[in-house]
């Protein structure tokens, strides 16, 4: 028999008992999107997750540092180890394979003067090129350069740092009515490494102290994005400027020859663990974002396996079903399977019709119960969207859910097609 | 010259067991058809004619003995070489018709050949052209519930002979007719078998359908009593 021929066959019949292959269809159609829309709840709730430790920073960074924490056998209890992180180690992991880019970074304090008005800071030293890859976004203006022998420095501002400005003098911060800061990016504005600049200024300097620090002039060239990320804090300065400023300010502490830490980009999230593990290798501190991700999608995949079980109750339920109605259909039809029998259908195809039946039954229950279920995602979405918690039915998912269902009634029409293929033939002559 | 025959029967016996009764349905029966034989298998119920016929058609297995038919065993075949024995060489005519009710006279007739996959085109013209011979090419898009006894029972007969099978089995083909249309359908049936020179086996109680047929073989408690030829069948 022609496939085409057996699935026309198939269909004829069940539409020849139209309620009650409705009937089977609801079934499927409920047991299917019941699983899809459980299932796509896990899906949301992981997609959000994930999302929110994506905006705290780049999933595919890796910072390490010089510390390593070494724990005992037992784990109670550990050592610190320390390794320097030097333009050596830079280079040497460069050569990881995964990794795409590397940036050392260098952290100081400083403060910031712009007319009577001063604010604190931290300033980050960066390095242009590779900047844009390790996720330091700009609001405004362009990545901080060094003007090698200039007398002035480019520095990009954090929203925080402009808004802490104020008058150490009288204490009030410099905002205007609306809450706006007065200092804007293109005031002028000095940086020091030295407090006493600042806060005793006009008083010199009493014997037996060092010299004051210098005051630097600084150029505003663009804006920390604020978005929540672990860069919005900073002020960044160009790497080599920064450490140029450090050698002229001993009271800054700061050693240049080693880094506080170094970013590691790698080229997606499945590389992050092996460079990771790479960088362990060699004594050296690591932590990613990934970490975290990754205990949260465990956590996820449990959530996601009570849905689908939940889910999977109506399916199996549905299943149910489909063997009862074929069933129900073969005794109804024992008659007329004899006929086919003796006037020459072959025993394969006598189970094929059934199969077909039965894939049918669940080819429709599932294209309907997607559909179902895309409705149900979007009223969810609707009522509690925005709360973190939503649907989301990704291809896969909709692909997948249609291949099980036909599976899945293929499997209850498995065993009636059998019985159906055994029928004996007499049955057919036999003369009621 | 003996023509070799086309069904061969050897000693063939049946047994069923009832709970613990046996009953011998056929008590060793031993018969040749020859090909192009009209051949009327008549006895009274329970003589096991019926249970002869389906042996023949392989419907049933036999408990032991010899069914050769075109120069195959069928007591060694299996379910499956049985099917594809009946799709190439048998017809099958029901005594309750057995159409399908949801399809047309043109495609109950054509509904073997799917089984055969014949593509659709060539099913419909072969269908058509079976309908033709038993004289219902006006009552081809009819359902079954839309046509008399004897016109379903043509239909029957159409769709035994559209697979151009060589033998022909019909159990009781008038069972479920009047008097007057089974002497039609008989027509009919004897008409076609002969102008395209097929073998007819067909089983009755009715002696006056048995004046069609070439050969009469007369069927008592499971054992032949008697094989007369009809000089004159009625059918020609």
């Amino acid at each position: 028999m022609k496939l085409g021929d057996m699935l026309r066959t198939a269909f004829m019949n069940l539409w020849r008992r139209k309620l009650r292959a409705f009937l089977t269809v609801l079934g499927m159609v409920i047991g299917t999107s019941s699983i899809v829309v459980m299932v796509s709840l896990g899906v949301g709730i992981r997609q959000s997750t994930i999302e929110s430790y994506a905006s705290m920073g780049s999933l595919t960074n890796i910072t390490v540092s010089s510390w390593r924490w070494v724990p005992s056998a037992d784990g109670s209890s550990g050592t610190s180890t320390e390794k320097k992180l030097d333009k050596k180690s830079v280079e040497t992991f460069k050569t990881i394979p995964g990794v795409i880019a590397v940036m050392p970074q260098i952290q100081t304090y400083g403060m910031i003067k712009s007319g009577k008005w001063v604010s604190d800071c931290n300033i980050m030293g960066i390095d242009q090129e590779v900047a844009a890859q390790f996720g330091i976004d700009l609001s405004e203006g362009r990545y901080p350069a060094y003007k090698r022998g200039g007398s002035t420095y480019e520095i990009v501002m954090s929203q925080d740092v402009l808004n802490w400005f104020y008058d150490p003098n009288t204490g009030r911060q410099a905002t205007d009515n609306d809450g706006n800061s007065r200092v804007t990016l293109d005031s002028r504005f000095q940086l020091t490494f030295d407090s006493r600049n600042i806060y005793q200024s006009g008083m010199g300097i009493s014997e037996g102290e060092e010299p004051l620090g210098k005051m630097y002039r600084l150029e505003a060239v663009g804006l920390v994005s604020p978005n929540n990320n672990e860069f919005s804090w900073y002020c960044l300065m160009d790497l080599e400027a920064l450490k140029k400023l450090a050698k002229e300010n001993p009271s800054m502490n700061l050693d240049t020859s080693v880094y506080n830490q170094v970013l590691v980009k790698c080229a997606d999230t499945d590389a992050v663990s092996s460079v990771k593990a790479a960088i362990d290798e060699m004594g050296f501190g690591t932590s990613s974002l990934q970490d975290a991700v990754e205990q949260a999608e465990q956590q996820m995949q449990q959530i996601q396996y009570l849905l689908g079980a939940i889910g999977g109750v109506s399916l199996l339920v549905a299943a149910i079903g489909i063997m009862n109605t074929m069933m129900m259909s073969i005794y109804e039809r024992t008659r007329e399977i004899g006929i086919i029998k003796v006037l020459g259908c072959r025993m394969g195809n006598i189970a094929g019709l059934f199969l077909c039946e039965a894939a049918y039954i669940g080819l429709f229950g599932g294209a309907l119960g997607l559909g179902v279920s895309y409705g149900l995602s979007q009223v969810i979405n609707m009522l509690v969207g925005g709360s973190g918690f939503r649907s989301v039915i990704p291809l896969y998912l909709a692909a997948g859910a249609l291949g099980f269902s036909v599976l899945v009634a293929m499997i209850s029409g498995l065993y009636p097609a059998l019985r159906a293929m055994r029928l004996s033939p007499l049955t057919a002559i036999r003369n009621e | 010259m003996e023509q070799k025959p086309i069904i061969d029967v050897r000693n063939v016996k049946k047994v069923y067991h009832v709970g613990s009764v046996d009953v011998h349905a056929l008590r060793g029966i031993d018969l040749t058809i020859a090909p192009g034989e009209l051949c009327c298998i008549i006895g009274r119920s329970g003589s096991g004619k019926s249970t002869l016929l389906n042996m023949l058609a392989g419907l049933e297995p036999v408990t032991s003995g010899e069914v050769v038919i075109a120069n195959k065993h069928l007591e060694r075949m299996t379910q499956s070489e049985l099917i594809l024995f009946r799709q190439r060489h048998v017809g099958f005519i029901f005594q309750s018709f057995n159409l399908m009710p949801y399809y047309t006279a043109l495609e109950n007739v054509a509904f073997p050949l799917s089984f055969r996959g014949v593509p659709r085109k060539v099913r419909l013209r072969r269908a058509k052209e079976a309908l033709k011979t038993v004289g219902l090419e006006s009552h081809m898009n009819h359902k079954p519930s839309q046509m008399s006894g004897g016109q379903q029972q043509r239909v029957g007969i159409a769709r035994a002979l559209v697979t151009d099978p060589e033998i022909i089995f019909a159990d009781e083909p008038t069972g479920n007719l009047d008097s007057n249309t089974s002497d039609d359908v008989m027509r009919s049936i004897c008409d076609t078998v002969r102008s395209k020179n097929k073998t007819l086996i067909m089983v009755t109680h009715d002696p006056h359908m048995a004046e069609f047929a070439d050969k009469v073989i007369n069927i008592l408690d499971g054992k032949i009593i008697d094989i007369h030829y009809n000089e004159q069948p009625q059918s020609i």
